[in-house]
This record gives structure tokens, sequence and C-alpha cells, in this order.
């Protein structure tokens, strides 16, 4: 599903981002990548959705050598993976069901499908009764769930989330986290950047440490500090 | 690309045009003008070429016989003229027989005492020839004097040479106008994609919003084409307005003027015949200024 092979990611300024990183992550698996600022976590991140290439080392994605792939493959790559972003990025001047077709279009999915697919992942997420509203009109969490269903709503075999509840407060955080447990469990593989140690202690998930690039250590059902 | 898609991305292209006025009212404005000048001297080089043409078919070539010509000499020059003619290289031509030149030296001078001691005898019959192709008088010229009763001292007279001269000079000032005119297209496909990069960047999230969830790259850019053909489609059409309106007003004037000072051979053309090809070219040039503009402005951002 995604196989990073002794990747190694130096930015043009000489910062190293990733330093020989080999990992895998099977089809179906829930895994936490944490990790200090300028761990690597969003080097990771980046290198699996071809925002940047490995500077050396191969990178595997869904079946796509992302370190090795032409300019025009780059849509159908990201069309394989669903991503959620701390920030959220709406569309502010459309609606959460406009946002959610948005994703849909952009594929050039039938009307008839989208009018089928966008209800359905509203209700997923649980926000069929604000469809109508605007991003403005909602809350932080409420957001984010429309950002959940907009990455869903294609059906990405992989779901990333870099910092998806840095902008929550702790009980909206264990409810998107319930969620992504609950679309893991559909059979979408969810890779979670994050350095919330509450919510990575309570999922009991795989969980990926990076530091300096590298992994500290990798351990399944872990937790925060598992490396102490 | 599918249907649904492109109305879409047609809608949202023209979106962006009216919610961004101030900006595309600009930007067609700089397609105006650059259209409005490429119009101008477009109509002023298309009226200088029909009307060299329409002297050049007027032109005729002069041949003045000899005072003292023998009739087999003369029969000699006419049968050579029948013979082009014949041939299709000579239109037409016409006689000046001795008394009517007398008459029309008479008749200039305007004062009988000049004319003491001067006949009819003295003067001279002369042939003027129209040719089908005035190109072809260089030939025919170097053939006619060789006859014998051709007076060549008083020369076989044709303008061409001149008229050659002023295209010369013409064609020198054409590649000046077009000069001109590329700086002139350059600046304003550089208007344009300064407007359009204003409506990226207000759309530089969307953009990036665009890109994660996989849209190609064509997707992301056509709207942003249509916005910059609609530019240009609508600074054409504006522009042909005003540059009809201006031509047909400068044609009056400038044929009044030309009557006044009995130059009526001279004569500026009337826009209708011109009009579809005029808008045509509006059409197109400003299309393209539109369409470049718009692609310098979205490719830097497709490059993640």
């Amino acid at each position: 599903m995604i196989r990073f092979v002794d990747a190694t990611k130096v930015y043009s300024n000489g910062v190293v981002g990733l330093k020989n990183l080999t990992l895998r992550i099977e089809k179906g698996e829930f895994v936490f990548i944490i990790g200090p600022s300028g761990s690597g976590k969003s080097t990771f991140l980046k290198l699996i959705m071809h925002e940047e290439v490995p500077t050396e080392g191969e990178v595997y994605v869904n079946g796509y050598s992302v370190h090795d792939m032409p300019h025009s493959e780059i849509p159908y790559l990201r069309r394989s993976l669903g991503v959620v972003f701390q920030d959220f990025r709406l569309l502010p001047n459309k609606t959460a069901y406009e946002n959610v077709a948005f994703a849909m279009q952009i594929v050039e999915a039938t009307s008839r499908e989208i009018r089928r697919q966008v209800p359905l992942a509203l209700g997923l997420v649980g926000l069929s009764k604000k469809a109508k509203a605007y991003p403005d009109q909602l809350s932080g969490g409420e957001q984010q769930r429309v950002v959940l269903a907009r990455a869903l709503v294609n059906n990405p075999a992989v779901l990333i989330a870099d910092e998806p509840t840095g902008n929550l407060d702790p009980k909206t955080s264990i409810e998107i986290m319930n969620l992504l447990e609950e679309i893991n469990q559909r059979g979408t593989t969810v890779v979670v950047a994050t350095h919330e140690k509450s919510i990575v202690d309570a999922m009991k998930k795989r969980v990926v440490t990076l530091e300096h690039g590298e992994i500290k250590s990798d351990v399944k059902k872990g937790s925060y500090f598992d490396e102490n | 690309m599918k249907i649904r898609t492109m109305k879409l991305l047609v809608k949202e292209g023209t979106n962006n045009v009216i919610k961004n006025k101030l900006m595309s009212f600009a930007s067609i404005m700089t397609v105006v003008a650059t259209l409005f000048f490429l119009g101008i001297i477009l109509l002023i080089a298309i009226n200088i070429t029909s009307n060299i043409e329409a002297m050049k078919r007027d032109l005729e070539v002069t041949v003045f016989l000899n005072v003292n010509v023998t009739n087999y000499q003369r029969a000699e020059v006419l049968s050579y003229i029948e013979s082009k003619k014949e041939a299709g290289i000579i239109s037409e031509y016409r006689i000046e027989t001795k008394e009517e030149m007398y008459q029309n030296i008479k008749e200039s001078l305007n004062d009988d005492t000049l004319l003491e001691g001067f006949s009819v005898e003295n003067t001279a019959e002369s042939f003027y020839i129209k040719l089908v192709d005035p190109n072809s008088s260089d030939e025919i010229i170097s053939q006619i004097s060789r006859f014998e009763g051709v007076n060549n001292n008083n020369g076989i007279g044709y303008g061409k040479d001149e008229l050659d001269k002023l295209e010369g000079i013409l064609k020198i000032f054409n590649y000046i106008i077009m000069a001109i005119l590329i700086v002139l297209m350059i600046i304003s496909v550089f208007l344009i994609s300064n407007t359009i990069r204003l409506t990226v960047f207000a759309r530089r999230h969307q953009i990036e919003i665009m890109k994660y969830v996989g849209a190609l790259d064509s997707f992301i850019r056509w709207p942003f084409i249509v916005e910059g053909l609609l530019i240009g489609f609508m600074g054409a059409v504006l522009s042909f307005f005003l540059t009809s309106q201006a031509y047909q007003w400068l044609q009056g004037v400038i044929n009044v003027i030309l009557t006044n000072l009995k130059l009526s051979t001279l004569r500026i053309m009337e826009f209708s015949p011109v009009a579809i090809r005029m808008f045509i070219i509006y059409s197109i040039f400003g299309m393209v200024i539109g369409g470049i503009g718009s692609l310098l402005s979205v490719r830097k951002h497709l490059n993640v």
C-alpha cells in the first residue's frame, strides 16, 4: 500500500527531511506518525502525496512509484488518496454540500453520482443537517467533518491526515479520531501525523516515531512515550 | 474532456470575469486599445495598397512616333501593339492623332502667340497603351523602342518606377509598424496576464485544494483560459465597433478633402467590404492575446 525504501529527502536549502527511511504500511492499517517539529512527519506525508519527491530511495503509494512518475500521473495518485489538513482548507464561498461535491466534479463524476455520494459522505461524518451551511457558519469540528467527507467522497484507498485535531478542542478531537477509526474499519488505510499524545495513547494503534528524519521506534498498539 | 466538465469550466471562467469587474474592465480596455491601433494601421495599409494597385492599373505607356514617320513604320508599330493585345498583354490602347495633340497643346498653352510657327505638321502621333499586368511594362517598352518609327528622344513614358519606389518605402514603413504592433501586443499580453494573476492569486487556495483532490492540470487551467479568451473577445468586439465608427467618419472626411484637392483618383475604401475580415482578425488577435496572457499567469501555479 505505502512503501518507503531507503528514502532520503534533502531540501534545496540543505535541510534534511528524511534520512534513509524504510517503512511499510499495509492495506487497512491505522498508523500514527509522531515526533517533534522538524522530525520529518510533514516530509513523510509530502512524499506520499507527491508534493515533494525523494532525493534518493524509493516511495511506492497505491501502486504508483512516487519517486519516478510522470507529471501527468500525479492527479491519479492523488485521487487514490484522501487528504485532511490541520487548517481544513474548505472553499469559503461554497456550502458544505458544494465543497464535498466539488471534489467529485473535479474527478468528472456524473451529477447522478454526485447526488448519491455527497449525502452519504455527509451522513457518515454526521453532518447531514448542515449540508447547506457555509464554512464560516460551522464550528471547527464541523468544518473538519466536512473536510473528512470531502476526503472520503471519492472512496480513496488511503486517508492521510496532517495534524487533523491541531485546531480543535480535546472533546472534538476525540470525536474526529473516532470518526477516523470508523473510516478505518470500513477498510480505508489511515495515516495520521500528530503530536497530541493523549490521542495517540487512547487509540492504541501502530505508532511510528520519527526523529531527525529517521525512525526512532515503530510499535504496534503503541503510545506516545513508548520509546522511553 | 466531458461536456458537463466543459460547462463547469466555462461557468467558472465567466464568473471570474464578472467577479473581478474592475480588473476585467482594465484588461478589456488594453485589448481595445491594442486592437484599435492594429485596426487603424491595417486599414491604412489596405487603403494604400488598393490605391497603388488602382493607380498601376490606370498607368499608360505613352509611345510618341517620330514627326516624319513613314506609313510603313507606323503600321509596324501598330501591328506590334495589335499582336500584344491579342496575346492578352495589352488590355487597350488609344491613338492620339497629330490634330488632337495640336489642339491639346493649344488648349494647355492658352495663348496663341506662343504657337507662332508651330503647326499640326510639327506634332507627332502617339499611342497610349494600357497593360494587363503593370509589371510587364519593362519588356514592352524595350521591345517597342526598337521600332524605327518610335521617337526615343521624347521617350516612352511610364510612371511605374515612381510607384515602385513608393511601394518600397511603404514596405519599410510596414515593417516598422509591425514591430510597434508586436511590442504593443506583448505589453497587452502582460497586462492581461497580470489581471488574471490576481484572480489566480485570489483563488490559489482553491487551486491548491483542486490539486490535492487530484484535478488534472487542464481542469485547473481552463477556467483561467476561458477568462482570458472572454476578456480578449469582449475587447475585440468593443474595439471593432470603435474602429468601424472612427473609420467611417474619417472615410467621409478624407474623401471630401481628396475631392477638393482634385485627387479624386485616390479613394478611401468603404468599411463594409472588409468588415467581416476585420472582425475575424480582431477576434483572433484578441483571443490570442487573452489566451496567452492567462496561460502565462497560471503556469507558475501548476508546478506542484
